[in-house]
């Protein structure tokens, strides 16, 4: 019993929000249908190299995985480059707002509504604080898909975009996909809810940094790319609860094979031919939530200028990624922002 | 499913007689060929033989390695296999282009063996251009493809260069540094039986000559390649022989995410199934789908499902 305890002990001491800085300044723009979003801006160090870039996250996250502290910021980072950087926040995660029926504000919230009105509101917020005609973008996961949803339907006001780690189908055929597929709509019996995925990760989090091999590191991040002491720390400030809607809107990537929208009607990936938007595809070599074929097919998909990225150790990186690397990985500066960043540079001059 | 796992443990409990002949074929322009051929006594079934074909620079030690592979596995679960070294590959005579691999010495096997149909079990590059060759005709039952790529790219810059310079495995073997370059393209993540990577590299692996290394090279980097008239991307779209793909993450040669558009562009039938350490096991790679320790348990099978029932 003593050992259990000193062992919780010893995971519990990572445990700290790291709050953000001075310099992060907070917006919160209002969607159309009556979400206030957080939104967190860092100007530019120095002089201005380029356009701003807005950063969004994937599914239970929010918007500390773009920002996690101080070593860990794409949106700093950038902003450390000469870029003015934007992370946000989707409804009911982080510190958007949650969901109140008093205030109309109501479930469920599926995956349309992020492409439909998270993503429009914070590009036009963005764009009319700085006065850019257009911003770059980067989203990882499900922060990339909601990008592609976004322009496949003629979203504009995006100069040049970067997805990290982002599938458009999810039917490979692995033992996970089978588990979800009958599970999911089990869990996920109605739309109508919020899963409470911050809730497990907080009791999760202790175990973090004492399990070397587990699930966690199986299937989100690879211990040789990031410290298990950074990945604690996304697991305690970076998760948000998971909308039941985008859950099972998601899952018919599983039993589809399809990308489409709540009442199918529309075919994202059928229509990501339509993108002119240049789109700089990254996948990491080992993302075992995202598999490379998964990503791959979202590269194929476009119809405009495209880029791949494989991020492996056989392309010069110094460790395989995982998911969850490609955003918190100790060398993710150098070896995934440098690129988008050189990526966004490139079409900012043509 | 389940009989199979039952055969793998019975395969790993008490290994199963299997005898093992070798023997020479001639093709038609002359290249001499090896085969061999891997029986249980005693065991008779009505499904056609399995031929497995090795991938570039491999040999017949991909399937069958100091006594443990695939073709002893499906042998004893009661298949007749053959395992056909295509030329420039294991004691096959030299080999100096892509195309006679599977448009002449495939066909001359198949004839010399008195083969009238075949399951087939391909691998890597190898295996896309036996399944561009062989995909449409009838003479073909059914294939498994071990990460057999349709988007031709290359994997990364260091397949680039290890091809530029020939694709010359012996070299590999000489220096740590060539021993990282096989481990990140062929063994990246493997979970092998010890000493396996190294062993396999030194005595499972042949140099490819140097217009095989180039016309490789060329083939990705163009993104297609002529085979008997047609493209090899324009013969895989016309395939039609039912297929399982199986795809492992960690194949840093033949990568997943370049095999996958199979499913889409084949004309027949294609089951996909990607490994991952998510689901438990390894990630697997180019040599450990083949030889890892979990491959066995995980790879083999459902190879053995997709081919056809166990033999009493």
């Amino acid at each position: 019993m003593r050992w259990a305890w000193l062992f919780l002990l010893v995971g519990c001491a990572g445990l700290r929000v790291v709050p953000l800085p001075p310099e992060a300044e907070r917006h919160r723009p209002k969607t159309k249908d009556g979400w206030e979003l957080s939104l967190v801006r860092y100007r530019p160090q120095g002089p201005v190299t380029g356009r701003p870039v807005l950063l969004c996250h994937g599914i239970s996250a929010n918007e500390r995985n773009m920002d996690l502290d101080e070593r860990h910021s794409m949106a700093r980072w950038f902003a450390s480059q000469g870029r003015e950087a934007w992370t946000m926040s989707l409804r009911a995660t982080g510190d958007s707002d949650r969901p109140d029926p008093a205030k109309g504000r109501t479930l469920p919230i599926f995956f349309d509504d992020y492409w439909q009105h998270d993503l429009p509101t914070a590009i036009a917020y963005v764009r009319s604080v700085t006065g850019a005609e257009a911003i770059d973008y980067a989203g990882h996961s499900m922060g990339g898909m909601i990008a592609y949803a976004y322009l496949s339907q003629g979203g504009g006001g995006l100069h040049a975009v970067a997805t990290l780690g982002a599938p458009t189908r999810l039917d490979w055929g692995t033992g996970l996909e089978a588990l979800l597929s009958r599970l999911g709509p089990k869990v996920v019996a109605s739309p109508d809810v919020l899963l409470p995925s911050q809730l497990g990760a907080g009791l999760a989090a202790p175990f973090m940094t004492v399990v070397r091999d587990g699930p966690f590191q199986r299937f989100f991040y690879n211990p040789e790319s990031t410290d298990p002491s950074t990945w604690q720390r996304l697991v305690v400030y970076g998760t948000a609860d998971t909308a039941g809607g985008t859950a099972r809107q998601l899952l018919t990537l599983i039993s589809t094979g399809r990308f489409t929208s709540k009442d199918g009607t529309l075919d994202f990936r059928a229509d990501m031919a339509r993108i002119r938007t240049p789109v700089l595809v990254v996948a990491g070599k080992l993302d075992r939530v995202a598999l490379t074929p998964a990503v791959m097919d979202g590269y194929r998909a476009l119809g405009g200028p495209r880029r791949w990225l494989l991020i492996t150790r056989a392309n010069g990186a110094l460790g395989e990624y995982g998911h969850m690397d490609l955003v918190i990985g100790e060398r993710a500066p150098d070896e995934v922002f440098r690129p988008v960043l050189d990526f966004f540079n490139q079409h900012d001059r043509l | 499913m389940t009989s199979f796992a039952a055969v793998a443990l019975l395969v790993l409990a008490a290994p199963v007689e299997v005898q093992v002949s070798h023997r020479r074929v001639t093709a038609g322009d002359g290249a001499a060929l090896a085969v061999y051929r891997y029986q249980r006594p005693g065991v008779v079934t009505s499904l056609p033989p399995v031929v497995l074909v090795p991938d570039v620079g491999f040999s017949r030690a991909a399937y069958d390695f100091e006594g443990r592979g695939l073709a002893r596995w499906l042998s004893a679960a009661g298949r007749l296999v053959y395992v056909v070294e295509l030329r420039g590959q294991g004691k096959s005579g030299p080999g100096l282009a892509l195309e006679p691999m599977a448009m002449i010495d495939l066909p001359a096997v198949l004839d010399a063996l008195k083969l009238e149909q075949v399951d087939l079990v391909v691998h890597g590059w190898v295996g896309s251009l036996v399944l561009a060759a062989h995909g449409q005709g009838a003479r073909v039952r059914r294939v498994v493809a071990l990460n057999t790529p349709m988007l031709a790219a290359p994997p990364s810059t260091l397949a680039s260069a290890f091809l530029a310079d020939g694709g010359r495995f012996s070299t590999l073997a000489s220096s740590p540094s060539g021993a990282r370059t096989f481990h990140e393209l062929f063994a990246l993540w493997a979970e092998l039986p010890e000493r396996t990577e190294q062993a396999f590299l030194a005595t499972g692996t042949r140099d490819l000559s140097r217009p095989v290394a180039a016309e490789l090279l060329a083939w990705m980097n163009t993104g297609d390649r002529p085979l008997a008239g047609r493209s090899v991307v324009a013969r895989l779209s016309e395939a039609r022989v039912p297929t399982l793909l199986l795809l492992g993450l960690a194949d840093g040669f033949a990568p997943p995410e370049q095999c996958a558009v199979l499913r889409e562009r084949m004309a027949g039938p294609v089951e996909v199934h990607a490994f991952s350490r998510a689901e438990g096991g390894e990630d697997f790679s180019h040599l450990s789908m083949l030889l890892g320790r979990d491959a066995p348990k995980k790879v083999f099978p459902r190879v053995g499902a997709f081919l056809g029932e166990v033999a009493p």
